[in-house]
């Protein structure tokens, strides 16, 4: 088992823009990630409010990173694709408390 | 002004305080598309009562695929819910077949739960029977 501690960063981005999240993981450290199909929610009214639209096709990016970049990674995802951009996309970490399968 | 709905007396909430002995766990299981049903079927055997599995493709390039020996960019990634005190014993045997199995290598991480409402719900996802009423000795 795995002695680094580790984080999973989840990026909820839309669909199409997970090169673009990727490349800036990447560039920050992270060496993959893991992509999956999904499908917005956010209500007219939310959308209204904020000026925003909400494109219902999503894509979820896991990105298995070690604490000591993850900081590094998230502000390269929120400069590349962070709400600003075309991605609008929306990024956070969780502790992950065991690993396996990693290699070193 | 909000109502206070909470009608427990302290005492009861006290009594009521630590209702979950056993503490529960996200078990994220990345692995080849074609062995997702085979490490689905191995981490249900340790008792697991709910697990999802979502399609999704990988994002490492050529070069690192080709180190890790894996196959292409496929994915599943199996989301299960776990007992923390089954954890050890899953990730043990996971990780003994990602290093046995031809392709079959993967990863899993584990994401502690921190709360959840719904006793039957817990009892299920924790596969205390005893716990759920009308069965067991506690029913």
């Amino acid at each position: 088992m795995a002695e680094k501690s580790y984080e999973m960063i989840f990026c909820i981005i839309n669909s199409g823009f997970s090169d673009t999240v990727m490349s800036a993981a990447k560039e920050a450290g992270a060496r993959g990630g893991t992509v999956l199909r999904a499908r917005g929610t956010a209500g007219k009214e939310a959308e209204e409010l904020f000026k925003i639209t909400i494109h219902p096709d999503k894509e979820v990016i896991m990105i298995l990173v070690t604490n000591d970049i993850k900081d590094d990674v998230l502000k390269a995802i929120y400069h590349s694709a962070g709400m600003n951009t075309a991605g609008q996309g929306i990024a956070f970490s969780v502790p992950v408390n065991k690993t396996v399968g990693l290699s070193q | 002004m909000a109502e206070n709905i909470n009608t427990r007396t302290p005492q009861e909430q006290q009594n009521t305080k630590n209702i979950s002995p056993i503490k529960l766990e996200l078990l994220i299981t990345i692995v080849d598309k074609n062995k997702a049903e085979f490490y689905a079927d191995l981490i249900q055997s340790f008792e697991v009562n709910f697990q999802f599995i979502a399609a999704a493709r990988g994002t490492a390039d050529a070069a690192i695929l080709d180190v890790l020996g894996l196959d292409g960019n496929e994915k599943s990634v199996i989301f299960s819910v776990v007992r923390s005190d089954k954890l050890d014993e899953i990730l043990y045997a996971l990780d003994n077949k990602f290093r046995t199995i031809k392709k079959g290598k993967g990863i899993a991480v584990s994401v502690p739960f921190t709360s959840m409402i719904g006793t039957s719900v817990y009892a299920f996802l924790c596969n205390a029977a005893d716990n759920v009423k009308g069965s067991g000795k506690n029913g």
